[in-house]
């Protein structure tokens, strides 16, 4: 059985159309990555799945239950970390815990336990009884977090976790997201962030205005695009119109200058190396360092979605 | 699991999450300012404007009163709160809970309920202390609040159910009934001397009815006979109850 089974859903607001046709599953155990721009339907997705939102064609299951007919029975399995950190300001912390325990039916003595262990996983233990009117974005992001997992879900759905996040705190989040694949629970997540999903998905799904343009684990979706690979060296000096003259060179499809090197972008970096060397010899200049690059998940982001390449190397497509 | 068994358990878990739910509003908006104005000091102004200068015995007054205040204040917990609710996106956690809307719409009502039922004590008390106003019969006091709260609070979870997250859009809506209510219930004028035409409005009003066994408390008679009063009151519980269920189903999609 599957954790999660879509088929064919789509979603319209109005003339709107937010998700079209869209289907796949999830595995028991898996971490499935839904990547995707703003606006793409991620959120639309979870809302769906989750039960919040009825789709407007198509139906899901989660475990085997329909999301649509059998909604109760479905959210029993599932943790929600929603996308906006939608905490109680006016309660603490542990009052926000509690609460969401309650509403999951979890007995006084489980819940008191599960909260003490949560709050302390994500660093709010000493800040349990503070009104969290008072806590920073990254502190009400841990307490959302912490409030999803109160259930201890069979499946977690976690609409961009890490958004808000600093460093330590990103640590966290994959830390729990590992631990929940060892013991074998199933993990939605929606990130812009492609190295999020990178590290932690064992498969992604790039969605792109309602649309899946692929499904895949990140390693196989980047052999998708070899043509993507690149070359980066550095020259010492760097001669007069370099970058016009490494673009020559056969197979280089473009040239980008970053900092002191210049990436070439190739699909057979091998013969690149040959065509810089003799570049260089002709330049008189020392070739200092090379770099080859398979192509990132961001390339295959970046083609599918269509979005323009950004020069210099910005990380985020955001 | 038997199904038996089964609807049992679900029908536990629901109680509890309604009764988290009211425990939350509690305490959260009891002490809201907004909440209050329109629970404690609008009643007693609407009061004071109609009552004003009418000849009228205390034992007549009184019994209005806290009509008047339960129409007022156990409607006013919810459209402020769920609203808010919408706006923070708390809302979101209550309508993906695993428990159906019905549970949801319990708890919210329930809110609205004991908060009505601790600000109709007030003109009850001053009905006793101050203006040594009698209760001659417990039972209709008792049980006229306990339905009427529990009417206008749904009543009120009903009205929230409107997609907005600003609770004037649907104060305001809910206030083009609540103040019709006050006339068409026999709070000023007695239901025997309404005019026939309009006497067909007193029958519509929930208020009618509450407002009925309330008054028998402090009178002894009923206009109409309890039963009918209890199993109206009853009726209109469960519309506003299955209407609401609907509504917030309704706009989710
Ligand atoms: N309740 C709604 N009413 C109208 N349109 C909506 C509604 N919810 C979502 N949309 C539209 O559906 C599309 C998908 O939105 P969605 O929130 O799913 O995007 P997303 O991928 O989560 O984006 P983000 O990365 O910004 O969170 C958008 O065009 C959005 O405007
Ligand atoms: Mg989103």
């Amino acid at each position: 059985m599957y954790a999660i089974e879509v088929n064919h859903i789509s979603k319209h607001f109005g003339k709107l159309v937010a998700l079209n046709n869209i289907s796949f599953s999830v595995a028991e155990g898996e971490t499935f990555g839904f990547l995707g721009p703003n606006g793409a339907g991620k959120t639309t997705t979870i809302r769906i799945l989750t039960g919040i939102t009825v789709p407007t064609g198509g139906d899901a299951k989660i475990f085997g239950k329909d999301i649509v007919n059998e909604t109760i029975a479905a959210r029993r399995t599932m943790g929600i970390v929603h996308e906006t950190s939608n905490i109680y300001t006016d309660l603490s912390a542990w009052q926000n815990l509690m609460f969401s325990a309650q509403l999951y039916d979890i007995g006084k003595a489980v819940r008191e336990k599960r909260g003490r262990d949560l709050l302390e996983l994500f660093g709010l233990w000493e800040r349990k009884d503070d009104k969290t009117s008072g806590f920073s974005k990254g502190m009400k992001r841990r307490l959302t977090l912490a409030m999803g997992l109160i259930n201890e879900p069979r499946l977690v759905f976690l609409d961009e976790p890490t958004s808000g996040l600093d460093v330590q705190s990103n640590l966290i989040i994959r830390d729990v997201i590992r631990d929940f694949n060892a013991r074998g629970v199933t993990v939605f997540l929606t990130t812009h962030n492609i190295e999020e999903a990178n590290l932690t998905c064992d498969r992604v799904a790039i969605i792109n205005k309602g649309m899946i343009a692929a499904i895949d684990s990140p390693e196989k979706l980047k052999k998708t695009i070899q043509s993507v690979q690149s070359v980066e060296v550095a020259l010492d000096p760097v001669p007069a119109h370099t970058e016009d003259g490494l673009r020559q060179i056969a197979t280089v499809s473009e040239v980008r200058k970053l900092g002191d090197k210049f990436r070439l972008i190739t699909e057979d970096p091998p013969a690149v190396i040959s065509g810089v060397m003799a570049y260089a010899k002709a330049q008189d200049t020392r070739v200092i360092s090379v770099n080859t690059y398979g192509p990132s998940l961001e390339d295959v982001f970046i083609k599918l979605t269509g979005l323009e390449v950004r020069h210099h190397g910005v990380k985020t497509v955001d | 699991m038997t199904d038996q068994a089964e609807w049992f358990r679900q029908l536990r878990v629901e109680l509890i999450a309604a009764w988290a739910i009211a425990k939350k509003d509690m305490l959260i908006y009891y002490l809201k300012p907004n909440i209050i104005v329109s629970g404690m000091l609008f009643p007693l102004f609407m009061f004071l404007a109609f009552a004003v200068g009418r000849p009228g015995t205390p034992s007549v007054m009184i019994p209005g009163l806290i009509a008047i205040t339960i129409l007022f204040s156990a409607s006013s917990i919810e459209p402020v709160s769920i609203p808010l609710e919408r706006r923070m996106k708390t809302f979101d956690r209550l309508i993906s809970a695993p428990v159906s809307l019905h549970a949801v719409v319990l708890g919210e009502s329930l809110s609205g309920f004991l908060y009505s039922i601790g600000i109709a004590a007030v003109p009850f008390i001053a009905g006793i202390i101050i203006f040594n106003t009698p209760v001659i019969n417990a039972a209709p006091l008792i049980i006229g609040v306990l339905l009427t709260s529990f009417c206008f609070a749904t009543m009120g979870t009903l009205f929230a159910s409107y997609p907005t997250e600003s609770p004037g859009d649907i104060m305001s809506m809910l206030n083009v009934v609540r103040l019709p209510l006050i006339f068409i219930s026999g709070i000023f004028i007695p239901l025997g001397q309404i005019p026939a035409i309009a006497q067909l409005l007193t029958y519509i009003s929930p208020l009618t009815y509450g407002n009925d066994l309330i008054h028998a408390a402090y009178s002894g008679t009923t206009y109409f006979s309890p039963v009918v009063d209890i199993a109206m009151l009853l009726v209109f519980i469960l519309i506003f109850q299955f209407a609401a269920n609907r509504l917030y189903k309704k706009f989710n999609e």
